[in-house]
């Protein structure tokens, strides 16, 4: 038997440098923690002190064997009202009601705490809240970003999705596989088609003249986005140059690029399949029917068009205008992918090139237009459509590692593969009709059992929303670089049940927000400053400032203004008038309850934040973020004290307060208090507060200022 | 210099100010005496850089859309004689972003006449400018990666043609500090519409927003939510501060561990202050008829990027460290048409002012300490682009530096001989990036911020000192 071709083949798919890591991994186990499959940790046994070092659950006891260890413990438990303002912030993103304050302080059952935590996560507002936090890492946006920023009217329905997905627990498997190969995987779920546009995210500059770089940029950004949100590893570096301190190579880099290197986008029709089906027949009967009007419509059209086609396209490098001239047959996959970028910049539609007609011939097409509507009804409109990913067919353009990590150095050639360090193989790609096969066996890959970081990546995250920070404090850099973990053994333990719950983001938020180590009251006692000043052993809750977001939803809920309804087109809320000149703002919704619709309902315009939200620290959406920063600066007093948006609230809040309790001053100011922040002031409270209302140009005027600063207040923007 | 690391910084990041905000941090750190509290130090406090230089504050006046340096500071007597003959061959094929790289060459229009001891070469469309040659110099062989406007001024703001990087005038605050809490640290303005891309111009991407710059608009209130509404009276509104801060002094004396809260105290002490202190800065009314004039104020074509230049003058005279004006904001400068008609409105309305700026600030001793950077986010084409316009040259272009320890009156780097691309000397975006924060003091490698893995700086992996500039 000859032995060099078996070899030879070897040489072909295995790249050498991975052949060297996987030889490596052989001989000793000696990867970076991350790594490596969880360990099976046993869960600490741990001496409790009475009620206040006592472990609820497995995930307590991990946390208390290290406190103890370092001489401390938890400090004593909130009380309920700190509680239910936690929970209900943290699992729904808005303040409990004076009402579900009342129920739940008076709810003397044993298990008054866990029937809190379940009606949480069954609201309909717990999706809409967690969903924020991965439309930050999907680097969600409703516009291209770039000079023109143009609309993405369909974007909105990736964030319904994920609402939905997190409300309907949908196990974060089939979440991920949905949003990485939901054409291939599930290509008649229409969810999961809408789901995939996870990957057209990115900004775009649709007119970009120089399309190959263009290509690279984007092919780059679904290769860091990737490893950033699914992994948490950062692969940016190795774009250029091998990692320096994660086993991730260059090669590396590439072959997770090859997954995408067919993509294209798409926008495809969404509802229901009959309603799909009924609009292509009736498609089919309008185009039967106005078949010859068009035919003559379009003979006088074609010279029109030919003439625009030819001076647009005359901007590009005559090789893409080549590639744009082939019929779409003769065109390799990357001349299709440039190809179809170019005819977004070249093509027109009819009405465009009418309007450029001129004289008899405009005469004609006019009249043409007219018998056409007597032939026919009107054209039917298409269904809503959703923005996808596909592949440009079922060959991907050849991927190249790039020397310097520029595309114009391209170098040898690289088939898709994992991170060498967990699987050197290239891997396994079984093509399909239309599309290369590739992001499904990625999906594959990134959702098994065993993957060593997808379940670790993602029980962090919920962790860092939950207790304020991860269990790894950079929570999309899993790498050298990044902090290690606080507790090894807890993650590893939290990852194996997260796979062993079927991957059920809902049980994992229960099993967090039901522990003691969740329910600790905030801010530690002297030793636990001085031992632990970091609280990295979580021997206290953190305090934490609510986001841009939920600092709106709150102010609007506690007015009576919020407007609940979920799903659907985004809202305009108001901008400050200031901005009004500034290019690029946007109509507000004619609607005004429209206007008072959750913030995760705004409009998310890359050029321009909604003002509170970017002054309040929200992320930019031009690229993956993980980890908020919670800046405090005077442009946010400023904009709490004198913009509209407050005093507005306000005036709506006191008319609220006056509405359910009249005019009597302490009723209004408990009234109010309750209403904002979850409780009776004290009597020096009431004081200061009676003594404000005073003063007041009208009582009216007086109970809107309190309301105002009711709203100012660092307990309301706080949680404790 | 790393000052902080991102991972922990956001409850460590806030803003203490001095006065009224000094007697709060004040009173906490008396509890650091009992052991309780370290206050942190201010993200803004001013810090020394590297090395100590002459520069302590940036004007940046950006010529938004692409200035033609072949019209302006770059005379090619070879374009005037290959005027309407194609592009040579050996040039090569250029990708323009319109498709000009075959269109025919393009003479200038303009008269240069030497200027200054030196003998600078100044187009007759900047008079003004020519008679302050001698502080001038100019670099004629910039270049940088970008085809359009809003990736080439994000790139000349930020370093990458891709959104997503802190901008120059953040890294400075990052470094440098500031020395006027009561006013922003970085402000930026335009006397036409706003910037090409927005705000991702001066934002801090990966960096805490304190960095970040605040975009002036025009008027008395130039901060956005800087005044209360007119029907906020003024005596209320401070009865309001006075709740506030009664019911969260109380609050956070519950919580006396968590210097974060009394942060957001300050930072409600730190914008009454502000409310004060800004409109005084951009309250022009005590300035001199002569310095108005100077500056082109009474005369239209020159009064709003007057206004801005002198602006900018006593933002930096308040301790303000980087103050960035663009010119014709909205890529005015884009002569992709009629560039003789174009670039004369556009110098008409820059000239007098920038030369007054320089001027002024010298004539006050502030141009030793103060660094002007005058350019746009690229160059034009020596090809001429429907008869009588030029299209967008990254390949080379002229910037000019002047004040804060810059030696004028030079020339540093050519392009070729018809002005397309950079060839002695050629200073990359990152080159002129590097030599900026050198001018402040820093080396640009050691100017970093930790984020994903990786120690970043303005310059990403590339960046030379220009020392011409300041040797």
């Amino acid at each position: 038997m000859n032995r060099l071709p078996w070899l030879a083949s070897l040489r072909h798919v295995v790249p050498f440098g991975a052949l060297l890591a996987f030889a490596s991994s052989l001989a000793a186990d000696d990867k970076p923690w991350a790594f490596r499959s969880p360990s099976r940790p046993p869960v600490p046994a741990v001496g409790t002190a009475g009620d206040r070092g006592a472990a609820r659950s497995a995930l307590d006891a991990f946390l208390l064997a290290k406190l103890q260890a370092a001489g401390l413990t938890f400090a004593p438990e909130a009380d309920r009202r700190t509680l239910i303002r936690r929970l209900t912030y943290d699992l729904t993103g808005l303040p409990p009601t004076p009402a579900e304050v009342d129920a739940f302080l008076g709810d003397k059952s044993p298990d008054a705490y866990d029937k809190l935590v379940e009606r949480l996560l069954a609201s309909p507002r717990h999706g809409e809240r967690w969903a924020a936090y991965w439309l930050d890492l999907a680097r969600y946006a409703e516009t291209d970003g770039f000079k023109s920023d143009d609309l993405r009217p369909a974007a909105w329905r990736y964030r319904d999705y994920v609402i939905r997905a997190f409300n309907a627990d949908k196990p974060y498997d089939r979440f991920l596989a949905e949003q990485f190969a939901g054409d291939e995987l599930f290509p008649d779920d229409a969810d999961a088609l809408v789901a995939t546009g996870f990957h057209r995210h990115y900004p775009d500059e649709y007119n970009a003249v120089n399309l190959e770089q263009r290509r690279q940029e984007i092919l780059n950004d679904l290769t860091d986005t990737t490893a950033a949100v699914v992994l948490g590893l950062t692969v940016g570096c190795a774009r250029c140059h091998d990692h320096k301190f994660d086993p991730i190579s260059q090669e590396d880099y590439y072959r997770l690029q090859a997954f995408f290197a067919a993509y294209q986008p798409a926008e495809v029709p969404v509802g229901k399949r009959e309603e799909v089906e009924t609009y292509r027949r009736a498609l089919r009967e309008w185009e039967e029917k106005t078949a010859d009007v068009r035919r003559r419509m379009k003979e006088l059209e074609e010279p029109v068009r030919k003439n625009f086609l030819a001076s647009r396209k005359k901007r590009f490098p005559t090789e893409y205008q080549e590639m744009f001239d082939l019929p779409p047959e003769k065109r390799t996959p990357l001349q299709e992918q440039i190809a179809f970028m170019v005819g977004k910049q070249v093509n027109v539609a009819g009405d465009e090139v009418a309007k450029s007609m001129k004289g008899e011939v405009k005469q004609r097409w006019e009249d043409l237009r007219k018998r056409m509507s007597e032939v026919a009804r009107p054209k039917p409109p298409a269904p809503p459509s959703a923005m996808t990913l596909t592949d440009v067919g079922s060959v991907a353009p050849p991927t190249r590692l790039l020397k310097r990590g520029d595309w114009r150095h391209p170098a040898q050639e690289v088939e898709p593969g994992f991170p060498s360090t967990c699987d050197a193989r290239t891997a396994l790609v079984t093509p399909k009709a239309a599309t290369t096969g590739r992001r499904s066996e990625l999906a594959r890959w990134l959702t098994a059992p065993d993957n060593p970081l997808t379940a670790r990546v993602l029980v962090n995250r919920l962790w860092q929303h939950h207790f304020g920070r991860g269990l790894v404090a950079t929570p999309s850099d899993f790498g050298a670089q990044g902090e290690p973990p606080t507790h090894p053994e807890l993650l590893d333990w939290l990852a194996r049940e997260f796979v062993a719950r079927r991957w059920s983001l809902k049980e994992m938020h229960r099993l967090m927000v039901t522990s003691a180590a969740y329910r600790q009251s905030c801010g530690g006692d002297e030793t636990a400053a001085r031992l632990d000043p970091e609280n990295r052993l979580l021997g206290h809750t953190n305090r934490r400032r609510l986001e841009g977001e939920a600092l709106r939803d709150a102010m609007l809920s506690v007015a009576g203004l919020l407007n609940a309804k979920a799903g659907g087109p985004s809202v305009a809320p108001e901008l400050p008038s200031e901005m009004g000149a500034t290019r690029g703002g946007w109509p507000t919704s004619a609607d005004p309850a429209e206007r008072d619709r959750r913030s995760v309902y705004v409009f998310a315009k890359r050029n321009l934040r909604y003002p509170l939200f970017g002054t309040f620290d929200a992320p930019d959406a031009n690229e993956t973020c993980a980890r908020r920063f919670t800046t405090t600066t005077a442009p946010q007093a400023l904009m709490l004290l004198n913009g509209k948006l407050t005093l507005d609230v306000a005036r709506a809040f006191a008319g609220r307060v006056r509405n359910e309790v009249g005019d009597d001053p302490d009723k209004v100011i408990d009234r109010a208090h309750r209403l904002a922040l979850g409780r009776l002031p004290d009597a020096d409270e009431r004081a200061t507060m009676r003594d404000f209302l005073r003063h007041g140009a009208s009582f009216a005027d007086a109970v809107a200022d309190l309301c105002h600063a009711l709203l100012n207040l660092n307990e309301f923007l706080y949680v404790d | 210099m790393s000052i902080e690391n991102n991972s922990l910084a956001s409850r460590r990041d806030f803003l203490a100010g001095t006065g009224f905000g000094a007697l709060a941090l004040s009173a906490l750190l008396e509890q650091d005496a009992r052991g309780r509290e370290t206050a942190s130090p201010s993200p803004l406090a001013v810090r020394a850089p590297h090395a100590a230089t002459r520069a302590k504050a940036v004007i940046f006046l950006f010529m938004e859309g692409g200035p033609s340096h072949i019209d302006l500071f770059d005379p090619k007597p070879a374009l005037t004689k290959l005027h309407g003959q194609k592009l040579p061959a050996s040039f090569g094929n250029v990708l323009t972003p319109m498709g000009t790289g075959g269109n025919t060459l393009m003479a200038s229009k303009r008269t240069f006449r030497k200027h200054g001891r030196a003998g600078l070469d100044v187009s007759d469309w900047l008079p003004h400018l020519a008679t302050c040659a001698d502080d001038l110099a100019v670099v004629r062989s910039c270049w940088a990666d970008g085809l359009n406007h809003v990736g080439s001024v994000c790139q000349m703001n930020t370093g990458s043609v891709l959104a997503g990087r802190p901008s120059l005038g953040s890294w400075v605050l990052y470094g440098l500090g500031s020395v006027n809490q009561n006013l922003p640290g970085f402000v930026v303005m335009s006397d036409a519409g706003e910037p090409t891309g927005g705000p991702r111009n001066w934002g801090t991407a990966f960096m805490p927003a304190t960095y970040q710059g605040t975009y002036f608009r025009g008027g008395p209130s130039p901060i956005l939510h800087l005044a209360p509404p007119p029907d906020v009276d003024p005596r209320r509104q401070r009865d309001k501060l006075e709740l506030i801060n009664a019911l969260n002094e109380r609050h956070r004396q519950a919580r006396p561990e968590d210097s974060e809260l009394a942060a957001r105290i300050n930072a409600y002490e730190l914008a009454f202050r502000m409310q004060a202190t800004a409109p005084e800065a951009v309250d022009l009314s005590g300035e001199t008829e002569k310095t108005k004039e100077d500056y082109g104020l009474n005369r239209k074509e020159t009064a709003e990027f007057g206004r801005r230049c002198l602006l900018a003058r006593r933002l930096v005279e308040r301790g303000v460290r980087f103050v960035q004006v663009y010119c014709g904001g909205g890529s005015q400068w884009d002569a992709h048409s009629d560039v003789e008609g174009n670039h004369a409105r556009l110098c008409l309305r820059s000239d007098r002012p920038t030369a007054a700026l320089l001027k002024d600030l010298k004539q006050r001793g502030l141009l030793d300490e103060t660094l002007v950077v005058w350019g746009g986010e690229f160059g034009r084409t020596p090809m001429n682009e429907g008869g009588t316009g030029r299209d967008h040259n990254p390949y080379g272009f002229t910037m000019w530096f002047a004040g804060g320890g810059v030696k004028g009156g030079q020339v540093i780097g050519t392009t070729d001989e018809i002005g397309l691309r950079a060839v002695e000397n050629r200073s990359h975006v990152h080159d002129l990036h590097a030599t900026i924060l050198h001018l402040l003091g820093f080396e640009h490698t050691k100017l970093t911020y930790f984020h994903n893995g990786r120690d970043e700086r303005l310059t990403e992996n590339a960046g030379r000192v220009v020392s011409a500039l300041f040797a």
